[in-house]
């Protein structure tokens, strides 16, 4: 009986060990990063409960096994063979039936769990979101404005609406903790209540495609005070880009154009839309062409066709009505 | 040299290249004539590139010989049962043999080949994110008509499939080494089937790696519509070898099945069945049944791709989401093909090691089972924030979590298994070993990834990395190197370095520890999946660069164990009797197996893991000689 | 129980169980268009499956033991045999696979196509099962001659299945504009799921011509007596399983649910 009470004492202190070196690492009371939503108070906690059961099992199994290891090992030249133990049928259904019991436990804290995140608020606020490759955009249908960047009032809780435009895309602000696929053709449901005031960022967890890794966008928790002062200045911008170039500029966002074409000359996956207009472009098949009218109708209609050197054809056609084009275009022409 | 240009390996490549010019051409040339673009920018049009492949892999069945006995069947000519090779040493390897013996370590060396061929694309890629930005795979940068971060996706994604594929030939190799010699029988139930099914994997594994310079792909190996519907020609190539290759593991698991019912020693009866051979048949049943669904569901993007057929493309009214309950129907199962044999490798190799019987060898045994039954009822798990039906994520949370109880069986019974023995620890027994603690690793970290409110925000991140490398660690990788150290005197009659054995395991195991526990870590602050750069305000470039040069560690040791492995069979220490000790039967004959492996067919007479029993046996030889040969 | 049996008695039941069969293949027929009812056109197609498994694929056999050494033909027989069903499974996973991918996409819908070709590509595969029976039994009781007669008969009627289905079904729902044409990249799932599913059965069916060609062949070499003649068993199997899907594909194509266009 002396090795289980040594072994007894052991697992005890290992799990015990393994608990605190975990917290430590500041990873056992709740996962990273700082937890920033309502719906993160109970994932938190039942990762907690995960976390002290994980430490139990990892000490209840390896501490025996580096027992025998040490103790009953093999001696130099030594060729023993073990005691003859072919088995117990009352600890096979022990170590069967324990854990199953504890399986039922977590089956009940998992739904319980899922439950509290799934929390609906009758008067929670629509957001719609809209993700392509490689960028977000946001509709407020209240106001009527789209923007780049999420604002969201602290403690109100917002149920964002989001659609894919091409592939399949993810939803996902770490500080929220909850994660949500973005599918063409379905729109699914995104609930949260933000609880604290901070800059955070929503990243694109689904690979969506060359530029996935930067399908980042900001998301700026603030004070219902702060929010409504920003609310009202997204509709005064919205007003003022009533004009071709401003709706151009609308267009560039929803249609997620800037997630690829830079508007400062940047390197990004299509070519930069800055000082584009009127320059001389090289096409992939070594020809020559002026960027004018013709030429970007043409990019936005048919991409394949017209090339340019040194950008991989990538980009999906946009079905646009003349209207809509000409007003990118003055767009386009705005930035040099 | 001049060996190998007449070898059924060699022919088989060439008549690839020659049947893929032909189906290709085929194409291309009724492209033409109905006045369709002939030519694009990979030189064939995509349909004439996926034909191409296709009668590719046909020609090289045919060119490489492994098909001569079907056809001359065909032709109503018959053949003897059995074929001696015509060839001796290495050659033996590169051409056709109907030996299981000699078919084994076919697989095993591709498997090894194709394992350093995924590593160093791991390799490449983690390099580059030792460091936020890009640093070498920039945007500027071409190769194979892909930029940097395309490059990245495409070397990401080939490195899960190749290194899946890797698996499903190292299991085969040690399936179809071991089961037949556990079994006491002379070869598989279908010899040439056997053949076959390697055979096949072989053009299956050059048109995967044909997908990299055909422009790549960008979507990990899940190949989720719609983005695999977008991706460049490579995608159709990734598809097509995965699914000849799953050819390969439903052939050979058919064999395997056939084989434990049919072929067993005289009274070796369901409960004597040295414990690999439960393991087998579990992971066969799967590897049978569910591979059919991958097949199906990479057919169907193809179709989709060649003939606009709308399956999955919402805009015509197909659905996305489907494609990902096909695809993880087999895809989930999978993972139980890739560590059951491991599993069962542990089982089989701890009691010789710890000179006790195996503890609750019936439990062992019937979990393997319970776990390959529950595995087909998991695997919308992967699919909680996919957008599926809200209520359908908590049946499937519940059938989860329910693994943890046969594998708990498995956990507990091995640990009173040691308990108490006389534990020596060769270099098998260290793998054993490391291989239960990294398994155990990637089992508790798995609960939190089944209850869903976690698995929101650990959904493709780094933690699932970590966590499933960990399986696959501890489920193959440490039991394929242990199985490789136990049997390869069997194999060659000579023992691989222990010295170097140990090396490999003492520089391997705790950079593998860093490694996913690292991976986990950055996973909970935000590292994503499939991503090439990240952003440096994470602060996680530290935790990255130990992350890279606990891989190098990793990469490092596996060449130790290359060097190692391929010294071994010239210079190895001699040793041709029963080395470690073992009651099982292969042991009982000297080393290495003859042709048809035992002279006397044998009889069971007692329990597999009898140790430290006095006077007791597994087999008995039969005195009298064994029947004439065929 | 075949054992015992003699040959004409071999070949009623082969006849007794065609007759059920084409009950039940009328039956379900009426059954669609009077009333709609799915789940009993479910219960019918498994009970159709029930007949042919048993009858018609002999699975019982499975269970045979032999009582000759492990190196008799009788033996290997029973290995290969196992070796066939399990393949057969595994090809069902791609069928059933389909049938999963039909019911998601479709639904209670179906494509609208000619009732009248898809009732006689039914009974053509239905009859040349039963030559197939009739071809195997007269083998196993060695008659050669019967046998090729027979298989020529399953082979003609196979063939003007695959006839009937590739080139006058596919062509016809295409024409008539019911389902987007083959290779047309406007095809939505109705289509696609119609040309998958009867692509993929239509190859099987092919093989499976190819498959009687070569025991026809062999037949007429002597390659096969009374007791040794797996490959004739082999190539009935298959063929009956091949008719064994299409007992499940006519319904979730013909007759479960709606005609949409």
């Amino acid at each position: 009986m002396g090795h289980f009470v040594i072994v007894g004492i052991l697992v005890v202190v290992m799990a015990v060990l393994t608990y605190f070196g975990l917290d430590a690492t500041g990873l056992a009371t709740q996962m990273h990063p700082v937890a920033a939503s309502a719906q993160a108070a109970p994932i938190d906690q039942l990762w907690h409960w995960e976390v002290m059961v994980i430490s139990f099992l990892f000490a209840l199994i390896v501490v025996p096994i580096g027992y025998s290891l040490t103790v009953f090992r093999q001696k130099k030249g030594e060729m023993l063979d073990g005691e003859h133990m072919e088995g117990n049928a009352s600890l096979e259904i022990a170590w069967t039936v324990v854990p199953l019991i504890i399986v039922v436990i977590f089956a009940y804290f998992g739904a319980y769990s899922l439950g509290e995140v799934r929390r609906v608020d009758a008067n929670a606020m629509i957001i719609n979101v809209t993700g392509q490759q490689f960028s977000w955009t946001f509709e407020y249908p209240e106001y009527g404005f789209v923007t780049t960047e999420l604002y969201l009032p602290v403690d109100r809780q917002v149920v964002l609406k989001m659609q894919s435009n091409d592939v399949i895309h993810s939803f996902w602000v770490p500080e929220f903790r909850v994660k949500q696929d973005v599918v063409p053709g379905r729109i699914t449901e995104y609930r949260i209540t933000p609880t604290l005031e901070g800059s955070y960022k929503v990243r694109c967890a689904e690979l969506c495609g060359t530029s996935h890794a930067y399908m980042e966008s900001p998301v700026v928790v603030v004070d219902s005070a702060a929010y409504d002062a920003w609310v009202v200045e997204q509709v005064k911008i919205a007003e003022e880009s009533k004009t071709p170039e401003g709706q151009g500029k609308l267009l560039a966002t929803k249609n997620g154009c800037i997630g690829c074409h830079s508007v400062d000359g940047a390197a990004m996956t299509g070519p930069t839309w800055f000082g584009l207009y009127g320059s001389e472009v090289k096409l992939a098949d070594g020809s020559t062409v002026t960027a004018d009218d013709a030429f970007i109708a043409q990019s936005i209609l048919e991409p394949t066709v017209t090339v340019v050197e040194g950008y991989p054809p990538v980009m999906p056609p946009y079905v646009l009505t003349d209207e809509e084009i000409s007003n990118l275009i003055a767009y386009i022409k705005t930035l040099k | 040299m001049k060996g190998f240009f007449s070898s059924a390996l060699a022919r088989g490549l060439f008549w690839q290249v020659i049947g893929t010019l032909v189906g290709a051409g085929l194409v291309t040339g009724i492209r033409a004539l109905m006045g369709l673009s002939a030519t694009d920018t990979f030189f064939f049009t995509e349909p004439a590139w996926v034909l191409g492949g296709f009668t590719g892999t046909l020609f090289f069945l045919v060119g490489s010989g492994v098909t001569a006995d079907w056809i001359k069947w065909m032709r109503g000519i018959d053949t003897p049962d059995h074929h001696e090779d015509h060839h001796t040493g290495a050659a033996k390897y590169i051409n056709v043999s109907l030996d299981h013996k000699v078919i084994g370590i076919q697989y095993t060396l591709v498997a090894l080949v194709l394992i350093a061929v995924g590593g160093l694309f791991a390799l490449i890629f983690r390099t580059e994110l030792a460091a936020s930005e890009l640093q070498f795979l920039t945007t500027d940068m071409k190769l194979f008509g892909q930029n940097g971060p395309q490059l990245y996706n495409t070397l990401m994604s080939l490195h899960g499939m190749i290194m899946i594929v890797s698996i499903l030939l190292g299991i085969a190799g040690i399936m179809n080494y071991v089961v037949p010699l556990l079994l006491g029988a002379a070869d598989m139930a279908f010899p040439r089937l056997n053949a076959f099914s390697y055979w096949i994997a072989v053009p299956a594994a050059v048109l995967l790696l044909s997908s990299l310079v055909l422009g790549g792909f960008d979507t990990g190996w899940t190949g989720y519509p719609p983005l695999s519907a977008r991706a460049p020609v490579g995608m159709q190539m990734f598809f097509l070898g995965v699914f000849v290759a799953g050819w390969s593991s439903i052939l050979g698991s058919l064999n395997i099945l056939v084989t434990v019912v049919r072929m067993r020693a005289r009274g070796m009866n369901a409960m004597r069945m040295p414990i690999l051979v439960w393991a087998s048949i579990a992971t066969s049943l799967i590897a049978l049944t569910a591979t059919q669904f991958i097949g199906l569901s990479f057919q169907l993007v193809m179709f989709q791709r060649l003939f606009g057929m709308g399956f999955f493309d919402p805009a015509k009214g197909g659905n996305p989401v489907l494609f990902q309950h096909l695809f993880w129907f087999y895809s989930h199962p999978a993972v139980y093909v890739f560590i059951l044999p491991g599993l069962g490798v542990i089982s089989e190799l701890l009691p010789v090691f710890v000179r006790k019987p195996l503890f609750g060898y019936r439990w062992i045994a019937m979990s393997s089972l319970g776990i390959a039954l529950v595995g087909f009822l998991v695997w919308a798990h992967h699919m909680f924030t996919s957008g599926m039906n809200e209520y359908l994520r908590v049946p499937f949370m519940y059938s989860t979590l329910l693994v943890a109880v046969p594998t708990g069986v498995k956990f507990f019974s091995w640990v009173a298994t040691i308990w108490k023995g006389r534990i020596s620890t060769p270099t098998p027994m260290l793998f054993v070993l490391g291989g239960i603690i990294v398994f155990l690793l990637g089992g508790l970290t798995g609960p939190p990834n089944a209850t869903i409110s976690t698995d929101l925000h650990l959904h493709d991140t780094y933690f699932i990395v970590g966590h499933f490398h960990d399986t696959i660690f501890g489920g193959f990788v440490f039991p394929f190197f242990a199985a490789i150290y136990y049997w390869f005197p069997k194999a060659t009659g000579r023992r691989m370095n222990e010295t170097l054995g140990k090396l490999h395991f003492w520089l391997m195991t705790p950079s593998f520890f860093v490694l996913t526990f690292g991976m986990m870590y950055i996973g909970l602050i935000g590292m994503r999946r499939r991503i090439a750069d990240y952003d440096p305000a994470l602060g996680i470039d530290g935790a990255h660069l130990v992350l890279t040069i606990a891989a190098f560690l990793i990469a490092t040791s596996v060449l130790i164990f290359f060097y190692n492995f391929i010294n071994s069979i010239r210079n190895g220490e001699k040793a041709e009797g029963n080395v470690w000790n073992s009651r099982s039967p292969e042991w009982q004959v000297p080393s290495p197996m003859p042709a048809h492996n035992y002279e006397r067919p044998f009889e069971v007479v007692g329990e597999p893991y009898d140790y430290g029993l006095n006077d007791s046996g597994f087999v008995k030889f039969i005195e009298e000689p064994a029947k004439g040969k065929h | 129980m075949a054992h015992t049996q003699d040959k004409s008695s071999a070949l009623g039941q082969g006849v007794v169980i065609f007759v059920y069969l084409t009950i039940l293949t009328i039956t379900e027929y009426f059954v669609a268009v009077s009333f709609n009812a799915a789940s009993l056109l479910v219960v019918m197609a498994v009970i159709k499956a029930a007949l042919v498994m048993y009858y018609y694929m002999h699975i019982y056999k499975l269970n045979e033991e032999s009582r000759d050494g492990e190196h008799s033909y009788a033996y290997k027989t029973g290995t290969n045999r196992l070796g066939l069903w399990l393949f057969l499974l595994s090809d069902g996973f791609v069928f059933a696979g389909l049938l999963v991918m039909r019911a998601n996409l479709l639904g209670l819908t179906r494509p609208h196509l000619n009732q009248m070709l898809g009732l006689a590509v039914t009974a053509v595969l239905l009859i040349s099962s039963f030559f197939m029976n009739r071809g195997e039994t007269a083998m196993k009781y060695g008659d050669r001659k019967e046998f090729m007669k027979n298989t020529l008969i399953t082979f003609v009627l196979g063939l003007g299945f695959l006839i009937g289905v590739v080139f006058v079904e596919w062509r016809l729902a295409a024409d008539e504009g019911l389902v987007a044409s083959f290779g047309n990249p406007s095809v939505g799932p109705l289509g696609g799921v119609f040309y998958m599913m009867t692509g993929m059965h239509a190859f099987h069916v092919f093989t499976g011509l190819i498959f009687l060609g070569v025991v026809w062949n062999n037949a007429r070499k002597g390659v096969y007596s009374a007791e040794k003649h797996w490959g004739v068993e082999a190539a009935a199997v298959y063929w009956h399983f091949v008719d064994l899907v299409w007992i499940f594909f006519y319904p979730a194509l013909y007759l479960i649910g709606t005609a949409v266009q």
